[in-house]
């Protein structure tokens, strides 16, 4: 197995969008499945649709729409140009692709883990003082951590997969915005350097399979500690 | 087995035996990304001269088609957009070397709506994005790559590149202002609504542009696809790649 510094990068800096894309999506996928679980409001399932959109339109589209929003002439992109925070080609770009893209399921997870909830907890907790906040921090949060952990998992894993609306919003820049996804393309693209492909391919499995088992691992002591 | 899925059976056995006479004259072609509009004009008018050809088309990135090729993908002829991946597939014997002929040449040319004076290769310095192919997988991104070092600009020109994923998509981004302008070819840059051409990249500084031509081993038995090759050389053949800008010398 042989790297080049730019695969080296391009491994390091998926794990980086991964991470932030999740870290960031976090709190505002718990925010949001709340609402959806347990408000009612008018206009609730338009908020559904929304947030699920990204998962049913090709990452493409996405790409393509975010290109227009962020970049020079999108009312967004004015902004922050202004403001002197320029997103498109860079890898902040590849953050926003992954937190739209991922956030569908992210939500999805920590709602399961909210729906199993029994209300009674909640409304027991309510009557005997607690207000809102404090019902959710301490009843809500730990009970949902199974779907925030599984959530989390997933849609660092998909971040890690992004590519369709990745290479369009954050180009194809090794050392800048090129990911593992994105060097297997340029790899598989020249039939001579498969072995480049295959190797990251292999490392791209292998971050797969740990993220995978760190949530197994994670759930199983969660069970554990339930039971005691 | 229940009558049923017997019947299922019945139906697919008849289904493939039915997809197997069809390709009786079925053409694959592997084509460069950037020939798309060509071939499809020169397809349109062979089928309406030989109406029992059927074409098959896969246009892709040369290098991804070659390796198609390689890992048995149908293909009775590859155009590709340089001629690497021809020579590639004639060493692995996967193309007959004696059907290899150039189908066309295409140039570089630098296009974009800057409002600065862009005029040769050293007013990039200028800008501040410039959008390229990914020179590992576009031929034209390894064109400009080329050009860019033998100009000594190399150093100055690197942290200003955007690498996109084929020509069109580096075309894309000029289009939409989000870079300062692309590296294209001359018949991508003919395509451009809002962009304009700044000028023409010196041959001296990048190898030739040529597309060359094979069949592959094959393709080689089929005698539908030796008339098409040679169709493929025929003068209808040069005014179409003359109208979209191609140069045949």
């Amino acid at each position: 197995m042989q790297l080049t510094p730019e695969d080296i990068l391009a491994i390091w800096l998926s794990l980086k969008i991964a991470l932030t894309a999740t870290a960031f999506a976090l709190p505002f996928g718990f925010v949001t499945a709340w609402l959806i679980v347990f408000k009612t409001f008018r206009g609730k399932i338009v908020l559904e649709v929304l947030i699920n959109l990204p998962l049913t339109l090709p990452p493409v589209v996405i790409g393509y729409f975010l290109l227009l929003l962020l970049g020079k002439n999108g009312w967004l992109g004015q902004l922050l140009n202004e403001s002197g925070f320029p997103i498109i080609f860079t890898w902040k770009a590849a953050v926003i692709a992954s937190v739209t893209v991922g956030f569908p399921l992210l939500v999805r997870s920590i709602r399961l883990g909210m729906e199993s909830i029994d209300l009674q907890l909640i409304e027991a907790s309510r009557t005997l003082g607690a207000s809102w906040p404090d019902s959710l921090l301490t009843i809500i949060l730990p009970l949902s951590l199974r779907g925030i952990i599984a959530g989390s998992s997933l849609m660092f894993a998909r971040s890690l997969g992004e590519f369709g609306a990745t290479i369009i919003v954050a180009g194809n820049i090794p050392g800048k915005t090129q990911t593992i996804p994105l060097a297997i393309y340029d790899y598989a693209s020249s039939p001579s350097s498969g072995k480049m492909a295959l190797t990251l391919c292999m490392i791209s499995v292998i971050i797969s399979v740990a993220v995978l088992l760190l949530h197994e691992v994670l759930g199983k002591q969660l069970d554990r500690r339930s039971f005691l | 087995m229940t009558q049923a899925m017997k019947k299922i059976v019945l139906l697919c056995f008849t289904l493939l035996m039915m997809a197997k006479t069809a390709m009786a004259g079925e053409l694959n072609l592997s084509v460069a990304a950037s020939l798309k509009e060509v071939i499809n004009e020169l397809t349109a008018s062979y089928t309406a001269k030989h109406p029992g050809t059927v074409f098959l088309k896969n246009f892709g990135p040369s290098g991804t088609l070659a390796g198609q090729i390689e890992n048995g993908g149908p293909a009775d002829i590859i155009i590709s957009a340089n001629t690497e991946w021809v020579d590639y597939l004639n060493n692995k014997k996967l193309v007959d070397a004696s059907s290899i002929k150039t189908f066309t040449y295409n140039s570089l040319v630098f296009v974009g709506k800057t409002s600065k004076k862009v005029s040769s290769l050293k007013d990039l310095t200028k800008l501040d994005k410039i959008a390229i192919g990914s020179p590992k997988s576009v031929p034209a991104g390894e064109y400009a790559i080329a050009a860019i070092t033998k100009a000594g600009l190399a150093s100055q020109l690197t942290n200003k590149l955007v690498m996109a994923k084929d020509v069109r998509e580096s075309l894309m981004y000029a289009e939409l202002g989000e870079v300062d302008g692309a590296f294209v070819y001359k018949t991508d840059a003919l395509q451009a609504q809002k962009s304009k051409l700044l000028f023409t990249v010196p041959q001296e500084l990048y190898p030739r542009v040529v597309y060359p031509m094979a069949i592959t081993i094959k393709g080689a038995k089929n005698d539908d696809v030796k008339a098409f090759h040679v169709f493929l050389q025929s003068d209808e053949a040069k005014s179409v790649l003359s109208k979209y800008g191609f140069a045949l010398k």
